[in-house]
């Protein structure tokens, strides 16, 4: 690490850092700390919904999961992108018209109770810091590669752990929602920015994508293993073909035939249960801007993925030759493997831009975590202040005090996370996960979409679904994920134990079984009538359309009226 | 044309609307899983899947998941979104807002 | 109707299987992956093109399977339909079909000049000559009053009149090359609206029966294009009608019903207003034939909303509504009457009330558009339902089916089946198909 790469580094964050303090709420109100008071762009708030999503595990870890084990690491960029067309079809307008806080809150006014929201509440925060984890992870291993040392007897690893969660816990608690909504924008064009400077960087110096796919494919995939202190290569084993050794072109690198179709549904499922992302929906001025906005982050997200998936095969067909021009890359490598796959990308950023470089593709990194992180405490935050605290605990909570009650949360739970960031050490587990980042936040997908998707898909589009259904399925939704995970954990990965780890095939089903076998039993809550108007009628939406049409034709053409349009709002 | 209930639907509307709408989700979505699970599906019962070449030495497989998929997913959504909005604008509200608007301001 | 997409899945599975196996297993060595996918792909696109039409083929009327069943009557074919399809064994599209006017006529007499015999023909209305083709265009211009007094003789008596000399042409043109000629009417019915005209440059006049016979065909096509003209104008009459029908106790029963909210509930009594113009505003602003679904659903809804309005609980409602069949073309004003006569004959009668269901589908293979209105009210007796088919009362007293199908012979001619299921005390079923378009 010298100076050039921290400079870069240091200015980008500065710069994202002080978008947030610039554009900070003004007068404080839960209604802005939490949603942008409600008025957001499509573009805007596509780009800020990516922010949120696009965390370590989109940046660093699929490009790493496609170096490690080739078309088998693609599926995780296939089924991050595909994630969102189930929060298309199934959720994305519905949930913006019924215009609650939180995912707990929606499903509480919902069915009319506030057990559901408790248990809501909690397997929200399960999945909120399930998925923190490896950000926080993510961080420490970018801060490892960048700066190599610690700051007070601390490891690398430790200090970047703590310095980006301390940072980013400082910019949620201060900035708030608004700031974080332009903010989550301005980084995730950053994001993109360095992924696009990396792939023309890349292609401008002659990489043939198809001839390289195509000569990684002739030869044996190896990888890097840690055997009695020393590096050695070992051949990855096919698991579709026995005996056979994998390719990097070929599926069976990583995943059996089930596994991979589990792993695509537990991704696919996953996004539509995850808080902070969903929140964002209802940031969106109506349902049809609401899924407007999703068509766009299913654009920018094929981008992005696509972009990813070419540099992790990238930086397999071209480290090996670069190892001669670039002595520092023999401490990182193994014969011109890497041994920490998260590596390829700010290795790649090095090579093609020097030590500014690998400052802008560190600073896409540590950006991509701040902005997932910032999402994730905020979900937390809203969770936990409004959901809890304000209608448990404090009822009678000013303004003033519920945002302090937000505050503090976002304090707690990043400091959580940190410290479980802290107990696994990565290094011990690379061996055993290839990219860790990118397979821990499975996990968090795996929750997401077996304990809260499936409750909140029969929820909007199911009119019979009850209170005590949807408790049953969620709580029945998560055990089945957990309990799948620890025996998955038991038996190893193999065979089915691939469901084992990617346990949504099984677990949202039966979450879905659950919850109609109980909501038949029981009945429906009184107002479903009027739930339903609101959550699937389009008069609220119309009308705020045509007052912002009024209010349009009334600044260019009649100012006498603007006083009515903006009384209106 | 100011007071905030002057946009109305009745149970009926929303109902049906609720009914095409899932019809249209449930349409799609099948379709997106058969996409989504035969680019894996197919390496298990077509060798050409995985082992084929294409553009530039990728085999189709590879090609569907490092891009074609992602193109795929745009455009699926833009459809049903498309879709979803046409099918709500008009079984809710009246056929023809700025119409209403016109008589209205005169 | 929906399981026309069954089939055609079947089949396409079973080509795509008999390609595997002709190019795989059958072909040694096997064909290549390019090959056999465009051999598959063009098999699927001629199949997916061609079943529609196999499918709709001959249209057989399905076998009945609820106590009574009738199918409205139909209007026969006309006469003029019949001999439609005697011309065209002359094997020409004839342009007169669309009236007489100077484009068809020029178009005629080119068509006719080989077939007659002459070297020059003509076609004039009463006033004017529409189309000259041949020898002497130049002075014989198109738009002068005809010159002859023979022409004038034709109009005045409607019978044939042969010119063997060249003086009792009367041209004006001393160098007139045109020396008989042979002129018969064009008649519709008795009014004589035009002369054929078949010149010749020498002095023997061509055979007068062939131009005799021949201007009876054209009279015959200038007759069904009069009939259709007819027949638009009493469909346009028939819809007027319709909008002039909408049945007063219905806006009394609503103003009735918004006055007594008005005070117990002001803003569904202003939601009730606003509804009750919507309704009026939509039927009296259709000025075509055709409406999107869309529009014609919207239509409904206003109503079913005012009368539900009315009716309270007793009238319930479900739509059920393909997302496909929003932008398909129906008949205007057709779909509420037959919504109105479930809710007045079938609901209101019935103490506990009921509900009406409208369901709509489309469906492309057939290109069909299906709509189904039903009910489970009262029902009607078997013999009223004898006599509604068959057109001997009107039943509902305003707005009957007998308008509606009258208005779809005309837009639709054979094409639309209008079937009417009923069982006493069980609700009815009013099953509409019509092209989609």
């Amino acid at each position: 690490m010298n100076t050039a790469s921290l400079v870069v580094l240091v200015s980008l964050l500065i710069i994202v850092g002080g978008l947030a303090l610039v554009i900070r709420p003004r007068g404080v109100s839960t209604l802005d700390f939490y949603l942008a008071g409600q008025r957001v762009g499509v573009a805007t708030n596509a780009s800020a919904i990516c922010g949120d999503y696009f965390s370590a595990a989109s940046f660093l870890g699929v490009a790493a999961a496609v170096y490690v084990s080739g078309l088998d690491g693609v599926w995780y960029a296939t089924g991050f992108a595909a994630g969102f067309v189930p929060v298309l079809l199934f959720v994305a307008a519905p949930l913006r018209r019924f215009g609650e806080f939180s995912i707990p809150d929606f499903l509480g006014r919902r069915l009319d109770s506030d057990r559901v929201r408790l248990v809501a509440v909690g397997v929200v925060q399960l999945i909120i810091l399930s998925y923190l984890v490896p950000q926080a992870v993510g961080s420490g291993i970018t801060w490892q590669l960048l700066v190599g040392q610690g700051i007070g007897g601390l490891s690398p690893y430790a200090t970047g752990v703590l310095v980006s969660t301390a940072a980013i816990t400082g910019l949620v608690a201060f900035g708030g929602m608004r700031g974080t909504t332009w903010t989550q924008a301005v980084q995730f064009l950053l994001l993109l920015s360095a992924l696009v400077w990396l792939a023309i960087a890349v292609l401008g110096s002659g990489f043939n994508y198809g001839a390289s796919v195509a000569e990684l494919a002739t030869d044996p995939l190896v990888n890097p293993v840690h055997v009695d202190g020393d590096w050695e290569l070992a051949t990855t084993p096919n698991r579709l073909e026995a005996d056979a050794p994998a390719s990097f072109a070929e599926p069976g690198a990583r995943y059996g035939g089930l596994g991979q179709v589990a792993l695509i549904i537990t991704l696919v499922m996953g996004t539509a249960g995850l808080p902070h992302v969903m929140n964002r929906y209802f940031t969106s001025p109506t349902g049809t801007a609401a899924r407007m906005t999703t068509v766009w982050v299913l654009g920018l997200a094929g981008l992005f993925y696509a972009l990813a998936v070419m540099l992790g095969t990238a930086a397999r067909a071209l480290i090996p030759d670069a190892v001669a021009d670039h002595p520092w890359l023999e401490e990182l490598t193994v014969d011109g493997v890497l041994r920490v796959p998260e590596h390829a990308l700010p290795v790649l950023g090095r090579i093609y831009g020097g030590e500014a470089g690998l400052g802008l593709v560190a600073a896409g990194a540590l950006i991509a975590v701040m902005s997932t992180i910032a999402g994730l405490l905020l979900a937390s935050a809203a969770s936990w202040g409004h959901d809890v605290y304000e209608r448990h605990i404090n009822p009678q909570a000013t303004q003033r005090q519920a945002v302090r009650a937000g505050r503090s949360t976002v304090v707690v739970v990043a400091f959580a996370s940190a410290g479980l960031a802290l107990g696994l050490r990565p290094e011990s587990l690379t061996a055993l996960l290839p990219s860790i980042v990118a397979t821990m936040v499975t996990w968090a997908f795996a929750l997401a979409g077996s304990a809260l998707t499936p409750v909140f898909i029969l929820a909007i589009w199911w009119r019979r679904t009850t209170a005590a259904g949807a408790v049953a399925g969620m709580v029945v939704g998560a055990l089945a994920a957990v309990t799948m995970f620890a025996a998955g954990a038991l038996i190893g990965d193999r065979g089915l134990g691939e469901v084992f780890m990617t346990p949504t095939m099984v677990a949202a089903p039966l979450a879905a079984a659950t919850t109609v076998l109980v909501s038949r039993r029981t009945t429906v809550p009184a107002g479903l009538e009027r739930i339903w108007l609101k959550m699937h009628g389009t008069a609220a939406d119309r009308q705020a359309v045509r007052l912002a049409r009024l209010t349009i034709a009334g600044v260019d053409q009649r100012p006498d009226d603007r006083g009515v349009g903006d009384a209106q709002r | 044309m100011t007071s905030d209930s002057d946009e109305h639907d009745t149970p009926a509307e929303v109902d049906a609307t609720v009914r095409t709408l899932r019809r249209v989700a449930v349409g799609y979505f099948v379709v997106f899983l058969v996409a989504i699970g035969g680019v894996p599906g197919l390496t298990l019962v077509l060798d050409w899947w995985s082992k084929g070449r294409v553009i530039g030495g990728m085999s189709p497989s590879f090609v569907m998941a490092a891009f074609g998929l992602y193109v795929f997913f745009f455009v699926i959504g833009l459809a049903a979104a498309t879709l979803s909005t046409a099918v709500e604008s008009r079984m809710l509200g009246g056929p023809d807002d700025d119409a209403a608007d016109e008589d209205g301001l005169k | 109707m929906r399981s026309g997409s069954l089939p055609l899945a079947a089949v396409l599975a079973a080509t795509w299987a008999l390609v595997y196996l002709f190019t795989q297993e059958f072909a040694d060595p096997p064909l290549g992956v390019g090959t056999t996918v465009v051999a598959g792909v063009i098999l699927t696109l001629l199949l997916t093109l061609g079943y529609p039409s196999a499918l709709r083929g001959p249209r057989v009327s399905r076998a009945t399977r609820t106590p009574r069943v009738s199918r409205l009557p139909r209007v026969r074919r006309s006469p003029a339909a019949g001999s439609s399809r005697t011309l065209a064994a002359v094997g020409r599209p004839m342009p007169l079909r669309s009236g007489l006017t100077a484009d068809a006529a020029r178009r005629t007499a080119q068509l006719l000049r080989p077939l007659l015999g002459g070297d020059a023909v003509a076609i004039t209305d009463r006033e004017r000559v529409l189309a000259f083709v041949g020898p002497g265009e130049d002075h014989h211009t198109v738009g002068d009053p005809p010159q002859t007094e023979a022409t004038a003789r034709v109009l005045a008596s409607g019978k044939t009149v042969v010119v063997r000399q060249r003086s009792k042409l009367a041209c004006r043109m001393p160098d007139c090359p045109l020396q008989s000629a042979v002129v018969a009417p064009l008649a519709i019915g008795k009014r004589i609206v035009g002369t054929l005209k078949v010149y010749r440059v020498y002095a023997d006049p061509p055979a007068r029966d062939l131009v005799e016979g021949m201007a009876g065909i054209l009279s015959l096509h200038l007759e069904l294009a009069e009939l259709d003209r007819e027949r638009n104008l009493a469909a346009d009459a028939k819809l007027d009608a319709l909008r002039a029908q909408i049945n007063p106790h219905f806006l009394f029963n609503i103003l009735n019903t918004i006055a007594s909210k008005a005070r117990t509930d002001p803003e569904e009594a202003r939601q009730l207003l606003l509804r009750l113009s919507d309704f009026f505003r939509y039927a009296v602003r259709q000025d075509g034939h055709f409406a999107e679904f869309g529009q014609e659903y919207f239509f409904v809804r206003t109503y079913l909303a005012l009368e539900q309005a009315r009716y309270g609980d007793r009238v319930r409602v479900k739509y059920d509504i393909d997302p496909q069949v929003l932008t398909a073309h129906v008949p205007v004003l057709t779909i509420q009457p037959l919504v109105e006569n479930a809710v007045k004959h079938g609901l209101a009668d019935k103490l506990e009330g009921g509900t009406v269901t409208l369901k709509a589908r489309v469906d492309p293979l057939t290109r069909t558009t299906a709509i189904q209105v039903s009910d489970d009210g009262v029902g009607i007796p078997p013999a009223v339902l004898d006599k509604i088919t068959s057109g001997e009362i009107d039943p509902t007293g305003g707005v009957g089916l007998r308008n509606i199908s009258e208005r779809l012979d005309t837009l639709f001619g054979e094409r639309y089946r209008l079937d009417v299921q009923s069982t006493e005390g069980a609700g009815t079923v009013i099953d509409l198909r019509i092209p989609l378009r």
